[in-house]
């Protein structure tokens, strides 16, 4: 009897302890922990405890938004330098607008605009100014050889290449290696749809990020595929999924200093088959291992491949029923 | 040494027990709040969440800048109700997000977003969520005889006819409960979901008495449809499409203050109405030609393109589906 009530005793005695300790370990020790992974950076010198959650962030930037302005220039966050080549049609103005006003949101964000045109044209260069993103205006015509002719898409002339080209070689002229400056390289066509959380996920690239991309290669999406270590070791396309690097160019960033670092690295202009268009760039940069997976490990599609339908203008006739002097 | 040994014990047990409870009491406590996010906290989203937070720190600072240079307060601006029809396809989500990334510059906007659907969507709700705007999720489905199938052409039937006019009726019953009554400031603008919209639109349309009008662009089979303004009124619409229509202009091309809406319950879109006249056929009780208020520097600016989106090309995908193999439906596109 006195054994088993000692027992009892025992047990009662440790239960509670138990509790507490289990209790207050899972409390405390874990964002201990967390804290001691992370750096401590600037953001905890705000003042602010390192477990804030991030709901609470978010909402106070969306009550606080400031409207038409591009976010402050910060001094911590990697700029993101948009490229992107664009012609002269008559939905340019239009797509050009509704990708700025996408821009617009985007913090520590430079955008290089390439024409493909003999001299910057006045609607581009108007366009620019009055939306106050930060900007750098180039141009390069794409030789009448290459160019596309009438709208038959052949993938075999490469569209926006030589522009692309134009934009790379401007960045290694105006960036060093050894600058501090971290910088992403982003090639963004002036027709796709992007979500603000796409420009947030590639500001991490160390070397070359990847992720999923809507309506490309006949598909909803393609994504590269991830293993369970996190890296990728495939692609999940039907369209030749045995190319080197099967992503559409909406679906991938480069780190600037990979850029810089490797100045032969080019869009290949001659020879490329349909399709091997980013790979020609992708190969004399990074292999396949290198390359970090985003968007929940290539789960979530955040940029769309959206297409503007060419719009029907058979009432203009030959002579042009509207006055050419009104800028569309 | 028996009672003593008890003695003890019992104070021990009670010891015990005290700091068990309270220590249940903590645990609860914790239970109660907001998850401090760090056991889910993956080192990239930490990233995020320090970036946000620097982009917090710095819109703080521009504020306080901003505060010091401006003088205080502007009198309140009428705030601008876009109705937007929209229905599931596989781009929808791709246009509602490129929408609400332009809406999100015009300050004072009321987004009323109408589901051709007989219940609201997932995809939507958490767009709208996620947006940052001030929103209004309805939806209302077209009838099914009106509905347009597989390969119809777009202008067949009318579109969105329901759910604009069950925005109009959301709209009435919403300010009718405000306080102000009829004498409200108010515009409303009908945005289809694949058009572009500059920002400057929302502005000219923001001083409408009645009924304002500006140029569209990539409409009517032309560059750009527009009113045709001679003394600051307009006298004819310069369109390449059945000119002889009541207001031969496109839902982008006009916008409706919200008294005048308020002050005739009637008005809708009717949708029997013949093929290009269902603008009319809302403005022909509202309004009169010449009461028309032409903006965009007297119609002669284009802020407002009718683009079109084309449908992705899906015999990939359809190829895949039919042998099982489609791609994985749980992620949203």
């Amino acid at each position: 009897m006195p054994k088993r009530r000692d027992i009892v005793a025992i047990v009662l005695i440790v239960l509670p302890w138990t509790l507490l300790i289990t209790v207050w370990h899972q409390s405390t020790i874990t964002p201990l922990l967390a804290t001691r992974k992370g750096n401590p950076t600037a953001f905890s010198a705000d003042g602010q405890p390192s477990g804030w959650c991030n709901r609470d962030i978010v909402e106070v930037v969306r009550t606080e938004y400031v409207y038409s302005r591009p976010p402050p220039w910060s001094d911590t966050l990697p700029t993101i330098h948009v490229v992107t080549p664009t012609y002269s049609r008559p939905v340019q103005k239009a797509e050009l607008t509704r990708l700025a006003n996408t821009l617009l949101h985007v913090p520590n964000l430079h955008w290089i605009l390439v024409e493909d045109s003999q001299r910057r044209s006045t609607l581009v260069s108007r366009l620019l100014q009055e939306t106050a993103v930060n900007y750098t205006h180039l141009n390069v015509e794409t030789p009448r050889n290459y160019k596309v002719r009438g709208d038959t898409r052949d993938p075999r002339i490469p569209r926006g290449t030589i522009q692309r080209n134009l934009a790379l070689r401007w960045l290694r002229e105006s960036f060093r290696v050894n600058s501090s400056q971290p910088g992403i390289v982003y090639f963004a066509d002036d027709d796709n749809t992007y979500s603000l959380e796409l420009f947030e996920e590639m500001r991490s690239t160390k070397k070359v990020s990847v992720w999923p991309v809507a309506f490309v290669g006949g598909l909803r999406y393609e994504s590269p595929k991830v293993n369970t270590l996190g890296k990728v070791y495939g692609w999940k396309t039907v369209f030749d999924p045995h190319r080197p690097f099967a992503i559409d160019m909406a679906g991938f960033a480069v780190n600037l200093r990979l850029i810089l670092s490797k100045p032969q690295a080019y869009f290949k202009l001659r020879g490329v088959k349909g399709g091997y268009q980013e790979s020609s760039l992708l190969k004399e940069l990074v292999t396949l291992s290198d390359l970090e997976p985003k968007a929940a490990n290539c789960t979530k599609v955040l940029v769309w491949h959206t297409r503007t339908e060419k719009p029907v203008l058979v009432n203009e006739g030959k002579k042009g029923f509207t006055d050419s002097n009104v800028e569309i | 040494m028996a009672t003593r040994m008890k003695l003890k014990l019992k104070t021990v047990f009670v010891l015990y027990f005290m700091v068990s409870l309270l220590g249940l009491v903590y645990a609860l406590m914790q239970l109660g709040q907001r998850c401090d996010c760090s056991e889910h906290d993956l080192p990239k989203d930490r990233t995020i969440s320090r970036l946000r937070g620097e982009l917090h720190r710095l819109q703080e600072q521009m504020r306080k800048s901003d505060v010091t240079k401006q003088p205080q307060k502007q009198p309140a601006k009428p705030t601008i109700f876009v109705i937007t029809p929209t229905y599931a396809r596989l781009v929808q989500k791709a246009e509602l997000t490129r929408l609400s990334q332009t809406f999100l510059h015009v300050p004072q906007l009321h987004w009323i977003v109408v589901e051709d659907s007989p219940h609201k969507t997932p995809l939507v709700t958490d767009l709208l969520v996620k947006s940052g705007l001030t929103y209004t999720h309805l939806h209302m489905p077209t009838a099914k005889d009106r509905k347009l199938q597989e390969g119809d052409p777009s202008w067949l039937k009318p579109r969105g006819v329901e759910q604009r006019n069950e925005g109009l009726r959301w709209l009435r019953e919403d300010r009718r409960a405000q306080p102000g009554g009829d004498n409200q400031q108010g515009v409303i603008y009908f945005a289809d979901d694949d058009n572009t919209y500059s920002l400057q639109i929302f502005e000219e349309m923001r001083s409408t008495q009645r009924v304002s009008v500006w140029p569209v662009g990539l409409v009517g089979g032309m560059k750009y449809e527009r009113p045709v303004v001679e003394g600051g009124k307009v006298v004819r619409f310069h369109t390449g499409w059945r000119p002889s229509r009541p207001f031969p202009m496109d839902m982008a091309g006009f916008a409706v203050s919200l008294k005048l809406v308020l002050a005739n319950p009637e008005a809708c879109f009717d949708g029997e109405a013949p093929m290009g006249f269902l603008e009319s056929s809302f403005l022909q009780g509202l309004v009169t030609m010449d009461e028309l208020e032409p903006k965009a520097d007297n119609c002669s600016k284009v802020l407002v393109w009718h683009t079109r989106t084309e449908k992705p090309k899906m015999k990939r995908e359809e190829a895949l589906q039919a042998q099982g193999l489609g791609s994985d439906r749980a992620v949203e596109v």
